[in-house]
């Protein structure tokens, strides 16, 4: 029973931080209608961004922290909409979804060129120190990278519900033309999303590179896993994302513990098939609609 | 109120307008009426800064209000209520309302406009807490009206109010209408049940290839047999400039 708790709470860390990448995908499918496939990269980046912070600019790590957290605002929110979303988007989603693989390419081997091939150590956030959790011994970190987790999608949620700017975004991702002609600014609407996906990106990667290290290729298996986790929960839902996270991050842990670790990369895949098969609109979503 | 001066736009490339000329006075309602794609909606959209204007000019009470965005519009008393469904479908009835005065500085105030809205429409206040997109399409119809009026407009531009709607429901529609006239509120409508709209209008304006081919007393163009022969395939031969005021 206590290496079932620890196993289970244990997956629900690492699930809950791939929730966040996966709101990512959630946010700006509904501000651009679009897929973002350089997703899992806008998780590494950041990483480095902090490391450069701390090695190049001699910060300490939390000033570091908040300097990776802003310059990915600037570069993975902001320039992103302005300098490949706006450009391309007047030529269709799927030039748009192209340009973003190009994009996840671009990113990775920038980094692998310009700063290292080789993994690299990133501190720690929490103590990974044991702690006693109902006669499971659960780590510190990972406790606390759950309660950070579902913190911030806490926040985000009564963000966009219990405020006007929030409902304003709502509205120009529902049904921009009636946000429009309602007097709602729908294109800095739309820069919002993009600064919140790149905000949620970067807090996920303060969060899982101290267990994953900091390293150019990080971005594919979080891209892939947090992909499916939204498709799993529901593309057009936010707390879809979040249901699809966790439960790829416990169904993980449980079969890697109790069936067989061999196979465990393939357990996202099965999960996506039979989502896709049994509910296409994935357990959360609506087979219509935009919402946020 | 409204005037519309030889206004000429379109959308890119292509003119829709032609010079469109008229002016309504205050607290009447007046209904465009025309062939498809003799450009009504495109007038409205002209008017609330929604596309290009090459020439031409809309005033407001005097004062010249050409290309300025939907959020100066509001500022000067214009709402608009676009032809089909314009919730927004996941949000409340009552936040769906609060959007009618997202632009507004003072958001008490919108609050006790939205009780005042939902004493005008007691359904609104009945189904508050539930999602747009639940509601009956003249619910939703009158959803959009009541959030038109949050910011007490002095003009409402409204296209084909009675699309999509029961008989009894757009009898509804258009007894509000005329009860927000008699209020002062001045309406400019666009509405393809033309004898129902002119026969509730104070004024008429008959637009075709983008032009005012007739601009009279609703009741004259209820009567008038140029507007029948429109109305059956044909074209306004002998519309005289005194007919384009």
């Amino acid at each position: 029973m206590s290496q079932f708790l620890q196993v289970l709470l244990s997956g629900l860390a690492t699930g809950s931080i791939y929730a966040l990448a996966a709101i990512g995908f959630a946010l700006v499918w509904q501000a651009a209608q679009t897929v973002n496939f350089a997703q899992g990269e806008f998780v590494m980046v950041p990483a480095f961004f902090v490391l450069i912070g701390m090695g190049f600019f001699g910060m300490p790590f939390w000033l570091a922290l908040a300097f990776g957290l802003a310059l990915s605002m600037l570069v993975l929110g902001y320039a992103f909409k302005k300098l490949i979303v706006e450009p391309i988007l007047p030529h269709g989603g799927i030039t748009l979804i192209i340009a973003t693989m190009a994009l996840a390419i671009l990113l990775k081997e920038t980094v692998k060129e310009s700063y290292s091939a080789e993994a690299q150590p990133f501190p720690a956030l929490f103590s990974n120190a044991p702690m006693n959790f109902f006669g499971a011994a659960v780590s510190i970190q990972d406790i606390l990278n759950l309660i950070v987790s579902l913190s911030i999608v806490v926040v985000l949620t009564l963000f966009l519900n219990r405020t006007r700017t929030g409902r304003s975004m709502q509205a120009a991702a529902q049904n921009p033309a009636v946000a429009e002609i309602l007097g709602v600014n729908v294109k800095r609407m739309v820069l919002y999303t993009f600064l919140i996906n790149a905000a949620l990106a970067s807090l996920a990667a303060f969060l899982i590179t101290p267990v994953y290290l900091a390293k150019f290729s990080n971005g594919e298996t979080i891209g892939l896993i947090a992909f499916i986790a939204a498709i799993v929960g529901g593309f057009n839902q936010i707390r879809g994302a979040l249901v699809g996270g966790l439960l790829i991050g416990v169904l993980d842990n449980l079969t890697a513990t109790y069936v067989t670790a061999q196979y465990r990369a393939a357990l996202p895949l099965v999960l996506l098939i039979m989502i896709i098969l049994v509910r296409p609109q994935g357990i959360m979503g609506t087979s219509e609609g935009r919402s946020v | 109120m409204l005037e519309l001066r030889n206004l000429v736009g379109g959308y890119g490339k292509i003119t829709i307008l032609n010079g469109v000329s008229f002016s309504i006075p205050k607290g009447t309602i007046t209904t465009m009426i025309g062939p498809n794609g003799a450009g009504k909606s495109t007038v409205f959209k002209a008017i609330f800064g929604l596309l290009k204007i090459e020439s031409g000019n809309v005033l407001i009470d005097g004062q010249d209000v050409t290309r300025q965005t939907p959020r100066q519009m509001i500022a000067h008393g214009v709402t608009y209520v676009p032809q089909g469904r314009n919730i927004v479908p996941q949000l409340s009835v009552y936040h769906n309302l609060e959007l009618g005065g997202v632009t507004a500085p003072d958001q008490d105030k919108v609050k006790q406009r939205i009780e005042t809205v939902m004493d005008q429409f007691p359904m609104l206040r009945e189904f508050r807490n539930r999602k747009a997109v639940e509601l009956s399409g003249g619910q939703q119809k009158q959803l959009e009206v009541a959030r038109a009026l949050l910011l007490d407009p002095k003009l409402i531009l409204i296209d084909e109010p009675s699309i999509g709607l029961s008989p009894v429901l757009v009898q509804e529609v258009f007894k509000t209408l005329i009860r927000l006239r008699d209020q002062g509120v001045t309406i400019l409508m666009v509405e393809q049940n033309a004898k129902a709209a002119l026969a509730m209008s104070d004024y008429g304006i008959v637009l075709e290839l983008g032009q005012t081919r007739m601009h009279d007393k609703a009741s004259n163009l209820l009567v008038d047999p140029r507007v029948g022969q429109l109305f059956l395939g044909g074209h306004v031969e002998e519309a005289s400039p005194a007919d384009a005021h």
